[in-house]
């Protein structure tokens, strides 16, 4: 399996979803000649066939450009260190769920899990707050705790 | 004059010491420190907002010669040609030479650079007023062909990548009819992804999963102070200058030339020009001034294009351009004509930044050190906190935060598949203005699609870019690239 090939392929099941949701658009009454179903579909016909060149490319030996591995758990765990920050934050607060972020961070990235990353996380979080809510004025998500006290 | 000096100045600094400190981490190129640089700017008047983050473009691309010359590691893709000569220098104890060198060449280069946008951005522009629907679509045709010379590796895939950017572009309130596309019924999306999502997910969130896994640069173990040349070595190094200066406003033009292409370019053209060849490799003073003074030219004149005509030629310009749609500025003809402050203040910006990186340059040294020492699992975690924490400033939208995080997905996907991310960007950028304006161009011509060929300046446009569409096709398909 190579890259081009899986490029290819994602990329022409993407071009015949977005088209049939193009389709799907209604027509309105203050519609144009071009109406708002025109460039998308145009845009979903140019994507596909540009996808079947770059499948059909994939198949000559002299751009083949074979697959490696790629820590594609590590990368996912970033993800899921992002996700799970959105879930807690509306709860915890900014700076809990922030200190938390950077703990977690640190720690995946092969930093290890001790009180130097904990001290550090907990001082990001207090730096990031200072920044945003003190100085810049932009609201962050305060948690539960002003309802509790 | 006081908006000058208790606000554009103080911005000035800001961004040119922000994009210091980036420029200097490796991995962190200027579009990215820029980018981390965004959300972070919404809150401010805007002209400051643009100088702030013009000026962070101005101190990365000094910043990357920082480890280029101290760890033999560019922070930037442009410092790549550094590397050979400074830190051939560095190892003969002339560290604070080279580097003294890097920022006094960075500075000549960067005023070259700012002159030569003074004198032709507004030229470009005076076209303005003679815009039509026609014109505008045209010119957008005219941005999107940039994506294939900006496709070096692959035509098929650069514009793969562009269509998917217009196709993100589509997702929102129709133009013309108000209808809702592509919402999946979600309010987030009824005033479209802002680009800011896409640039800061592609570039910075793309790259920190690029990064992990990846393992730690090395550490600065000794502390380095600048020394600026001296009048011999003025007069040694201004030859090389000159050569770095006229290249990088040549690249910075051109889409897709950007500051590593220019840096190398000036590398070779002044060891070509040199009365002292044998020494280029082994620490030739005149190969650090050179790709230097040509990377902050491209600073500089990559803004050409930008403000004129509002195509964006690199990924920095780019990112730079999500500043002004952030904003509500389009650059482009029209902002010479109505928001002639911006573009007043911006030029201001940039002189203030250019002098600031002198100063700034020579002060920072230590915290620049500091950082580039600290352990990367410390940085990266800082990295992804400041990007959650910024892309939530911009609207106070968990939502957004999880677009792009859904971008850096998709950034990270595309490194791995080897797709150029300018096109996407470009895209994205582009779509709303050609399709508003082809559509609204044929809603005045009754449908009738000569009206693109009629209007003198779409039809310029569209053969410009036919003519640079046509012969990107031509290289391609001579080096059988496509």
């Amino acid at each position: 399996m190579n890259r081009d090939l899986v490029f290819g392929a994602v990329c022409l099941a993407l071009a015949a979803g977005y088209y049939l949701m193009a389709a799907a658009i209604p027509e309105s009454a203050l519609s144009d000649a071009v109406g708002p179903q025109g460039l998308p579909k145009t845009y979903a016909v140019v994507l596909g066939a540009l996808s079947l060149v770059l499948i059909f490319r994939s198949w000559n030996p002299r751009f083949s450009v074979s697959a490696h591995r790629v820590p594609i758990m590590r990368v996912a765990g970033m993800i899921v260190i992002g996700a799970v920050y959105l879930a807690v934050v509306p709860w915890t607060g900014y700076m809990l769920a922030l200190a938390g972020l950077i703990a977690a961070t640190t720690y995946y990235q092969g930093g290890g899990l001790n009180g130097r990353v904990a001290l550090v996380a907990l001082s990001g979080a207090v730096f990031f707050w200072i920044l945003f809510v003190a100085v810049l004025g932009i609201p962050h998500p305060p948690g539960i705790w002003p309802s509790l006290f | 004059m006081l908006l000058l000096l208790t606000s554009i100045v103080p911005a000035a600094c800001a961004g040119v010491a922000w994009g210091i400190l980036g420029g200097a981490l490796p991995g962190i190129s200027p579009s990215i420190t820029m980018a981390l640089l965004l959300p972070l700017t919404y809150t401010l008047e805007p002209t400051v907002a643009i100088v702030m983050l013009a000026s962070t473009y101005v101190g990365a691309e000094y910043g990357g010669s920082i480890p280029a010359i101290l760890i033999r590691t560019p922070g930037t893709n442009a410092a790549a040609a550094t590397v050979t000569d400074g830190y051939a220098m560095k190892l003969q104890g002339r560290a604070g030479e080279a580097l003294g060198i890097s920022l006094y060449s960075g500075f000549v280069g960067g005023l070259f650079g700012l002159g030569v946008l003074v004198l032709l951005a507004e030229r470009l522009s005076t076209v303005a007023l003679a815009f039509t629907p026609q014109a505008y679509f045209a010119l957008g045709v005219l941005g999107l062909s940039v994506i294939a010379s900006l496709s070096r590796e692959s035509l098929v895939k650069g514009l793969m990548a562009g269509v998917l950017g217009l196709m993100i572009s589509t997702v929102g309130t129709d133009p013309v009819t108000g209808l809702t596309r592509f919402t999946f019924d979600s309010p987030d999306l009824l005033s479209g992804i802002a680009p800011i999502l896409v640039m800061v997910g592609l570039f910075a969130i793309g790259e920190l999963l690029a990064q992990t896994g990846e393992p730690g640069w090395q550490a600065v173990e000794e502390r380095a102070r600048i020394r600026f040349p001296g009048p011999a070595m003025w007069k040694r190094i201004a030859l090389p200058q000159l050569i770095g200066s006229i290249i990088g406003t040549f690249e910075g033009v051109m889409p897709g030339g950007g500051g590593a292409v220019s840096s190398f370019l000036a590398y070779n053209e002044a060891r070509r020009w040199s009365r002292h060849k044998e020494e280029f490799g082994h620490g030739s003073p005149e190969g650090i001034a050179a790709p230097e003074a040509a990377n902050n030219t491209v600073a500089c004149a990559a803004l050409i294009p930008l403000l004129s005509l509002g195509i964006p030629s690199s990924n920095s310009a780019a990112v730079l351009l999500g500043g002004f749609l952030m904003h509500g500025l389009l650059p482009g003809p029209m902002l010479f004509v109505q928001d002639t402050n911006v573009v007043t203040g911006l030029f201001a910006g940039l002189l203030a930044a250019n002098i600031a990186m002198v100063i700034i340059g020579y002060l920072i040294m230590g915290p620049c050190i500091w950082l580039v020492s600290r352990p990367k699992p410390y940085l990266m975690a800082f990295i992804y906190a400041l990007v959650v924490s910024g892309v939530y400033a911009i609207e106070t939208s968990e939502f957004q935060v999880g677009l792009a995080l859904g971008f850096g997905v998709v950034g990270y996907a595309m490194r791995y598949f080897a797709v150029p991310l300018l096109p996407m960007v470009l895209g994205v950028v582009l779509g709303f203005m050609v399709e508003s304006n082809y559509r609204r161009a044929l809603v005045l011509s009754s449908g009738d699609h000569m009206t693109f060929v009629q209007d003198r300046i779409s039809a310029i446009l569209l053969t410009v870019a036919f003519v640079f569409m046509l012969g990107s096709l031509v290289r391609h398909l001579r080096r059988s690239e496509l």
